[in-house]
Formats: structure tokens, C-alpha cells, sequence
């Protein structure tokens, strides 16, 4: 490419700037939502905490089966008397009181591994689609009043000078990402099912992902912002690709700070000059050059190599309702070109002149011979 | 797309978001109907050629009080979304005919979309429609015993 894209970099009210920056080599790397959904669902078991019901459950009884005689089932009974329990079945998962099928262990498999170089790739992918305003879109954020995507912000208008949440909210109102907010704090709802009891009350929506420089930018605006519904921040080091793309689905709503910005091209090189941060990790390179099908269908070198179309401007037609040829002429005239002559001479008019030639006596009368 | 590597394309874009996002209406009925909420879209039906969002220009019209808006997709602004639409909007005194023949004047016949001419016209003659006042009803003159009965009641009364 001769020359590199850029971004405006917008201040605190947010108008654009006079600073531009070029659009880091990240935003070229390949969008492909099959690793990143496969890497999401890969990522997500990683937290998860082990749980199974207890070892001893549904086996706390000394239950022998009565074997065969007793016109009951073979199962194991609770041994006894003098209870209601005494002779009930026991142990089987069909059974009152009886241990679960399969009962949950806490040894299965909660983690995945997920391999480093497909980790990497699915996070390039998400920053690249995070700079598509169609895919932000099409996430469901809110971002119609934003001025750009992607939406720098200059670090001045962060490091230090966001202390306090009403600031941090002023600051987004300012770059457009208020119906966002707004969008965030209307979506709380009461989550359904038993995830209310166990800490995951409430489900929201997840609004901006603020991405700062932790040496220039400072780590107050931590605390600035953590307690607006829905905004999340990361440093620029140490991206997530839980954030960068929610349920495995491409187009989160960054708003990156300049200093993080300009550290994307250390932290992911390009895809010929290995990034200074990840040991071997060369950006993946796209597949094809012309992502778009129809530059690809009418390009030249395309088009000069099809033969042309057959019959022309005369195509047979399928599918089309059928003419009656004794009331369409032109149809008429497609089964028999001899009609035109014959409808023009009037031969459907003319009388035969001929008499009918009179036939011989002797025909006459073998015929009504009896 | 000014600030975009040659790495997404509106094919791309459809692919990536025609089996889920969050214009994408599903439903089950009708053998599983498929429609859009996208505002540029003038069918509200989830396909590549209607949806807005993965054209580069894209017709939206829609209902404003009492107005139609008409907006359009700036393709040069794709990555400036505050900036990326020029909207229109219609008076409600605009003769139906007029306001057809703007709207077909101002897309199609500047080669802006013309495969979406009839779907534009049709989509703001629906709103129009929708924006008609009704007739108001008029009372019901009674007949009748119940016309007699109501005269006996007025003059009791």
C-alpha cells in the first residue's frame, strides 16, 4: 500500500485535532470470526470454578438387595424396620434418595488450553473489526454520533486529568459515546433463572472499551471510569479478547487513547517485522488481496479471460407462460412459417371449384348390391 | 472506506453478519422469516441487497412526526459515522406525487441505488399512507322504534 490510512486524533471536547496518526498495522490483519469464536468459547471455561455434588450422596444407607422370591424389584432396599425407610429402594439415580446418574466430579476437564498462536490471531482479528463502523453496528453499539471509528483520543485529554467518574462521563459524553451510556444503563434487567441467586443478579449490555498506555496515560483513569455501567478499560499490554469481542462476536466499541494507539505497532509489529513484545509473533497476513467479490468479478483480468455469452441477446427463457398459437400470430408463425403466405393468398377462404368427379355405375350399383 | 486496509469488504461484512447481529429479527413462524430493524433498510428484510449497513450506499426512509425523512449513505465518510448520512426530510403538505418523484430524483436517477427505485417510492407511500388522517365518524342517525324510542326519552326527560 503506497500510503498508510490515517486517523484524527480528537481532543478532550471531542473536535477533531490537527494530530493524525497512522492506522497501525493491527487494523490489517485478517477478520476471521471462526477463530475468533472458537478462541472465545476456549477462553470464556478458563475461569470457571469446579463444582460436583457430594461423594457420599444417595450412599449413606446400608441397603442390600433382597434378591430374587420377593415379587419386588432387585434393586437395593434400606435393611430394617420400624421407619417408613426401612425397605424402600436406595443407591439406583431412579430412586427417592438415590445418588444421581453420573454423579459430577470436580476433576473434569474446566480448562481449556487454547494455543498461543491462535490466542494472538483472534485478537489481531477482533482489533482489525473494531475499526469497521459497520461491524459496531452490527454488535449493537450505539455509535452513530461518534465523529470516527476508530475513535483516538488524545492522551492529554486522559493522563492525569481524569480523576473522577462525573469527568470520565463528560469525556465520553463529549466524543459522542453518550446514547451509548445511555443504551447501557437502559438495558439492566433482572437475569433469568437460578444465575440470580448465585452473584450474576443482573445481565447488561457492554458499552465502550477504553484501551490506555499504563506509563503515559497513568492509572487513575482505572477508577475514573469502573464505575459507569457498561465502560471497561484495559492497557493497551495487556488486551483480552473476552473484551475485544463479547460472546465471540466481532465490532466491540473501543475508544482508544493516542499513547495506546501509537504503542499498537510495538506491541504487534506488522506482518514482516516481528512485534517487540511477543516473542515471535509476526502479524497474519491476509489470504487474499481483494476481500471484495464484485472489484474481483468485474476486473479486467477477469472479464478479458470470459468467453462471451452464448446466443447473445437471445437467451431461451425458462419458466414462461405458454402462448396459443391460434391466437398469437407471431407464435403461429415460430410453428409455421407457411401461414403468413397462406393467410395472405386467403387459400382459407377459397371454395374448391373442382366438382367432385361422379363416380362410375358400376361403383354405384356393387355398392348397394345386396 | 478512507481509513480501512484492504482487509474488509462489504461481502465480508455480510458474512460475517448474516447469520447473527443486531438488526437480525428471527423467527420461527413462516418457515423461519428473516427481517431487519436497520433504519437504511427499505424492506425491512435481512438480505445483501436491502440491508443498509453492508452497502456502501444505502437508502433509509422513514417516518418523522409528521414528515418523511430521507436519508442516504455517504460512501467517502464510511468510517466517520457522526458524518457518514445526509438526511432530507419531507413536508407533510408535499403532494404524494412530488414527494415520489424528489425521492427518485435525489437516488436512482443520479445513480444512487437505482435497483431500490420501486422499493423507495413504495416504502414512502406506505408511510404517507400511514400518516393519513381518518375519516371521522359521523353519527348514526337512528331509525325506527329506535329513532321513536329515543324521542320519548328526550321528551320525558
Amino acid at each position: 500500500m503506497a500510503s498508510r490510512p490515517t486517523v484524527t486524533v480528537h481532543g478532550a471536547d471531542g473536535a477533531a485535532s490537527n494530530d493524525t496518526h497512522p492506522l497501525p498495522n493491527v487494523f490489517k490483519a485478517p477478520i476471521r470470526p471462526d477463530i475468533v469464536q472458537s478462541v472465545h468459547t476456549g477462553m470464556a471455561k478458563n475461569k470457571r470454578q469446579p463444582y460436583a455434588v457430594s461423594e457420599k450422596a444417595g450412599h449413606q444407607t446400608s441397603a442390600e438387595s433382597w434378591g430374587t422370591g420377593r415379587a419386588v424389584a432387585r434393586i437395593p432396599r434400606v435393611s430394617g424396620g420400624g421407619t417408613h425407610r426401612a425397605g424402600q429402594a436406595a443407591f439406583g439415580n431412579q430412586c427417592r434418595s438415590g445418588r444421581m446418574f453420573a454423579p459430577t466430579k470436580v476433576w473434569r476437564k474446566w480448562h481449556q488450553k487454547i494455543n498461543l498462536g491462535q490466542k494472538r490471531f483472534a485478537t489481531a482479528s477482533a482489533i482489525a473489526a473494531s475499526s469497521s463502523a459497520a461491524l459496531l453496528l452490527a454488535r449493537g453499539h450505539h455509535v452513530s454520533t461518534i465523529p470516527e471509528v476508530p475513535l483516538v483520543v488524545s492522551s492529554s485529554a486522559f493522563g492525569g486529568a481524569i480523576k473522577k467518574t462525573s469527568a470520565a462521563v463528560a469525556l465520553l459524553n463529549a466524543v459522542g459515546a453518550g446514547p451509548e451510556l445511555e443504551k447501557v444503563k437502559n438495558s439492566r434487567k433482572l437475569r433469568a433463572g437460578k444465575g440470580k441467586l448465585r452473584g450474576r443478579r443482573h445481565q447488561q449490555r457492554r458499552g465502550p472499551l477504553v484501551i490506555y498506555e499504563p506509563e503515559k496515560d497513568g492509572k487513575e483513569l482505572v477508577r475514573a471510569f469502573r464505575n459507569i455501567p457498561g465502560v471497561e478499560t484495559s492497557p493497551v499490554y495487556a488486551l483480552n479478547l473476552l473484551q475485544l469481542a463479547p460472546g465471540g462476536h466481532l465490532g466491540r466499541f473501543i475508544i482508544w487513547t493516542s499513547a495506546a494507539f501509537a504503542a499498537l505497532d510495538t506491541v504487534y509489529g506488522s506482518t514482516t517485522e516481528p512485534s517487540e513484545l511477543k516473542k515471535d509473533f509476526l502479524l497474519p497476513s491476509n489470504v487474499v488481496a481483494q476481500p471484495d467479490i464484485a472489484k474481483l468479478i468485474n476486473s479486467s483480468e477477469v472479464q478479458s479471460v470470459l468467453r462471451p455469452v452464448k446466443g447473445g441477446a437471445i437467451t431461451k427463457r425458462s419458466h414462461v407462460q405458454k402462448k396459443n398459437p391460434l391466437h398469437n400470430k407471431q407464435v403461429l408463425l415460430r410453428l409455421n412459417p407457411y401461414a403468413k403466405a397462406y393467410s395472405k393468398e386467403g387459400l382459407g377462404h377459397v371454395k374448391a371449384n373442382e366438382k367432385p368427379i361422379a363416380k362410375e355405375a358400376a361403383f354405384e350399383a356393387t355398392l348397394h348390391e345386396n | 472506506m478512507s481509513t480501512q486496509y484492504e482487509n474488509i469488504s462489504n461481502d465480508l461484512l455480510w458474512e460475517i453478519t448474516r447469520s447473527n447481529s443486531s438488526f437480525l429479527v428471527k423467527r420461527k413462524q413462516a418457515g423461519g422469516v428473516q427481517f431487519s430493524r436497520d433504519p437504511m433498510n427499505l424492506v425491512n428484510k435481512h438480505s445483501r441487497k436491502y440491508e443498509g449497513y453492508v452497502n456502501e450506499q444505502a437508502i433509509g426512509i422513514q417516518p418523522d412526526s409528521n414528515t418523511i425523512a430521507l436519508t442516504t449513505k455517504l460512501p467517502k465518510r464510511a468510517n466517520k459515522p457522526a458524518k457518514s448520512t445526509q438526511t432530507s426530510s419531507f413536508n407533510a403538505s408535499t403532494p404524494s406525487r412530488k414527494l415520489y418523484k424528489s425521492i427518485v430524483n435525489s437516488t436512482a436517477k443520479k445513480g444512487y441505488r437505482p435497483d431500490l427505485r420501486a422499493e423507495a417510492v413504495a416504502r414512502a407511500s406506505a408511510i404517507r399512507q400511514s400518516q393519513r388522517e381518518n375519516k371521522k365518524d359521523y353519527d348514526k342517525k337512528l331509525r325506527g322504534s329506535k329513532a321513536r324510542k329515543a324521542e320519548l326519552k328526550e321528551a320525558s326527560s
